[in-house]
């Protein structure tokens, strides 16, 4: 930091202030230009997270009419809800199935992109289209595709001869999370694979040149080189991932939209229909499971960070 | 390390800010009536009303034309909004948790906020001529424990509707009368490749589909102040659904059919049977794809057929000085000439008196016209209702692969135990 301290000077009382002028601002200046962002922050996140928790403490009609405080009844009353165990379990298949999933295809196909071949920035541009276009339009499509009686898919199949009962993909309860995850891959999949390719191409090639050199075959180049040295965009992709599929609503509400119940719904989809479509209608109740979300979320990010962490510790 | 004492200042702080938030009280703490765009004691010259998109083209026509003819005659401004029916229940909770309420709301349910005590009675804002002309069995199920809270807006009363040609292709002659022969010819139909009767059982409307069969077993959803959801005629309804879902003559899955859903089957000419109304009739005379045609519902046991019907709730929020502009809407919309205008645009049916003689030219309505005055509706005068109604729609459909009775029981547990 500071190039004028000497062997043997006690280092400087106030940690990280500069000698020179430079750099030096007023604290009120400081905070004016800070202020719009801050302005943003509180009014976009905290105002709206302290409504939310008042919210998950009062006592709601089904008309939306605030008749009281309730307490931490509202919380209990999550807790207790007879679909909850379904509820989380439906959650934590469709975050690890869509992560996963995502992220071996997106390795294989950034491999494929980072080549150059004719019309690849075609292929690039068309790559970026299903993360682009709305989800709701993605899910009504797919919700089109996957009709039993006018849809594509069933009817493509039927046509190859592969099945002679359409399948009812949305309707069928041990079709629907494989027809949900196949959206939630096929939205995900843009995103991650141009972390990918940004993250191969910060890869030096005079390191894989030595290895090729070494007499490493091509698998043992990847796995012994390529992929340890991604594991950053590795872990940018994770975490990015596991937040968005966690908090996606459009995919899973759409997809679900003549399914009566909970039996296929993640948390987030849980919340909202608490409020709105459910037997219960009970914002308050929503609202706390809505603080109970960000807690989980937060919770599995800060225990994924924590791994990570550690692993790099000790891989030094 | 300075990142974790940082991180735990700022935890620290968004805890502090959070309990604060929450100890203070609370600002949406309003009680019933409360937030009006006017002081008190001032009257208000601007309404606003929500209303439901009954039709693309013809709802936000009629209300604005509507507004314009209100502020001509009483000098009232009309704010007019219309929602989609898809998110219409979200919008006005979310309002009413803002303290937003608007001073009219178009909604299928009224009960629930009469029990709030956020809603005029007629005595209030419903001039006694309208009252009178408005038909009896309205009156009766928008009469919450003695006042009139819910003022129909439009109605719309369910019928059988049949395929010709495929009646005719199966061999059948004339529409089923009773159970047994709705039940033969679904199979007769199911024979020759097409969907013998559509069940729409999911989430979004399974309680009218099930109110039309119950209705016509002589069975009720609540009599003389009980709920009677489980009852033996009940139960046998639901258990004949059952049966002719498993015999596979109706489309696949009803539990996860909608309406929509199972009107495009008949409107494409797959489906031999269908309860519909005079908006599906509507459409089926635009496109001209099907010979279709419109017969009494068939009851059990062949005994007259029930109607089944349906009305919408224009209700008014107290807030304070919007009492004569609120009246003032009410004496210009069951005008023959704005009510009815409404009623014929959107292709339903009317809820006066007056309209019903208005009607009467319209043969296509006849067969529903004739039947409306008696018609039989769900128990809407009762808040729990409400509840029961979302119950009714998310566990219903359980009954195609489970047990009805263990399904009627618990809807009976929930109605009884619902405050």
């Amino acid at each position: 930091m500071s190039t004028k301290t000497t062997e043997g000077t006690p280092p400087p009382t106030r940690r990280g202030r500069r000698t020179s002028g430079v750099g030096r601002v007023h604290p009120l200046v400081a905070l004016l230009w800070l202020a719009p962002a801050l302005a943003l922050i509180l009014g976009v996140v905290l105002y709206p997270a302290v409504k939310l928790f008042d919210a998950s403490r009062g006592q709601y009609s089904i008309t939306g009419l605030r008749k009281g405080d309730a307490g931490w009844d509202n919380y209990a009353n999550v807790l207790s809800h007879p679909d909850l165990g379904t509820v989380l379990r439906n959650t934590v298949v469709w975050v690890v199935a869509v992560v996963a999933i995502t992220i071996v295809i997106s390795l294989a196909l950034a491999q494929f992109l980072v080549k150059s071949f004719p019309g690849r920035r075609f292929v690039r541009w068309a790559v970026i289209v299903p993360w682009a276009a709305s989800l709701v339009i993605t899910s009504q499509l797919f919700v089109l595709l996957y009709d039993y009686n006018y849809g594509i898919i069933n009817h493509v199949l039927q046509g190859i001869g592969l099945i002679d009962q359409p399948i009812d993909f949305l309707g069928n309860d041990s079709w629907t999370m494989f027809s949900m995850v196949v959206v939630g891959v096929f939205v995900s999949l843009p995103f991650t694979i141009f972390v990918f390719i940004a993250g191969l191409g910060a890869i030096p090639d005079d390191v894989i040149e030595a290895a090729t050199v070494d007499g490493a075959s091509p698998w043992q180049r990847y796995w012994n080189i390529t992929l340890p040295l991604m594991r950053p965009a590795l872990m940018i992709a994770t975490v990015l991932n596991v937040i968005y599929v966690f908090n996606s609503f459009p995919i899973i509400y759409t997809l679900n939209d003549r399914n009566p119940g909970y039996l296929h719904d993640t948390t987030i989809t849980f919340m909202y229909k608490l409020a709105f479509k459910s037997q219960e209608k009970d914002v308050g109740m929503s609202a706390a499971a809505g603080i109970f979300n960000v807690l989980l979320i937060l919770v599995v990010v800060a225990v994924y960070l924590k791994i990570i962490n550690w692993r790099e510790e000790t891989s030094r | 390390m300075s990142w974790t004492k940082k991180s735990v200042v700022v935890a620290g702080l968004a805890v502090a800010g959070l309990a604060l938030g929450a100890c203070g009280g609370g600002t949406g703490a309003g009680s019933a009536g409360a937030g009006g765009s006017t002081g008190g004691g001032q009257e208000a010259k601007t309404i606003k009303i929500v209303a439901a998109e009954y039709s693309k083209d013809h709802t936000k026509a009629f209300w604005d034309a509507f507004a314009k003819t209100y502020k001509e005659k009483t000098g009232y401004t009309l704010e007019v909004q219309v929602v989609s029916w898809d998110n219409i229940d979200q919008q006005s909770s979310t309002m009413i948790q803002n303290n937003q309420a608007p001073d009219i709301l178009n909604l299928n349910a009224y009960a629930s906020y009469a029990k709030d005590g956020l809603l005029y009675d007629s005595d209030a804002v419903l001039p006694a001529a309208v009252k009178g002309d408005i038909l009896d069995t309205f009156v009766k199920y928008g009469t919450y424990e003695g006042k009139f809270y819910g003022f129909p807006d439009l109605s719309s009363a369910r019928a059988f509707f049949y395929n010709k040609t495929l009646f005719k292709q199966a061999g059948i002659n004339e529409p089923p009368k009773t159970w047994a022969e709705l039940e033969a010819d679904a199979k007769k139909i199911a024979a020759t490749g097409n969907v013998g009767y559509a069940l729409p059982l999911g989430p979004e409307e399974s309680q009218g589909e099930f109110s039309m069969w119950l209705f016509n077993n002589g069975g009720t959803w609540k009599d003389a102040g009980k709920w009677t959801i489980n009852s033996d005629k009940n139960v046998e309804t639901l258990t004949f659904l059952k049966k002719l879902t498993d015999a596979k003559l109706t489309q696949n899955n009803p539990a996860r059919t909608n309406r929509a859903d199972a009107f495009d089957l008949f409107k494409s000419g797959k489906a031999g049977m269908v309860i519909g109304f005079s908006p599906l009739a509507a459409d089926l005379d635009k496109s001209k794809k099907v010979d279709y045609a419109v017969a009494p519902f068939p009851t059990n046991d062949g005994s007259e057929s029930k109607t089944f019907g349906v009305t919408d709730y224009l209700m008014a929020f107290k807030k304070p000085g919007n009492e004569k502009a609120v009246k003032a809407f009410y004496e210009l919309y069951y005008q023959p000439d704005q009510v009815n205008t409404f009623i014929k645009a959107e292709g339903f049916l009317p809820v006066t008196k007056s309209g019903v003689g208005a009607f009467a030219g319209e043969g296509k309505l006849k067969v529903y016209l004739d039947t409306l005055p008696n018609a039989q509706l769900t128990p809407t005068d009762d808040p729990t209702w409400d509840k029961v109604k979302l119950a009714v729609q998310q566990n219903l459909g359980g009954a195609m692969s489970g047990d009805p009775k263990a399904v009627l029981d618990k809807l009976q547990q929930t109605a009884e135990t619902t405050k």
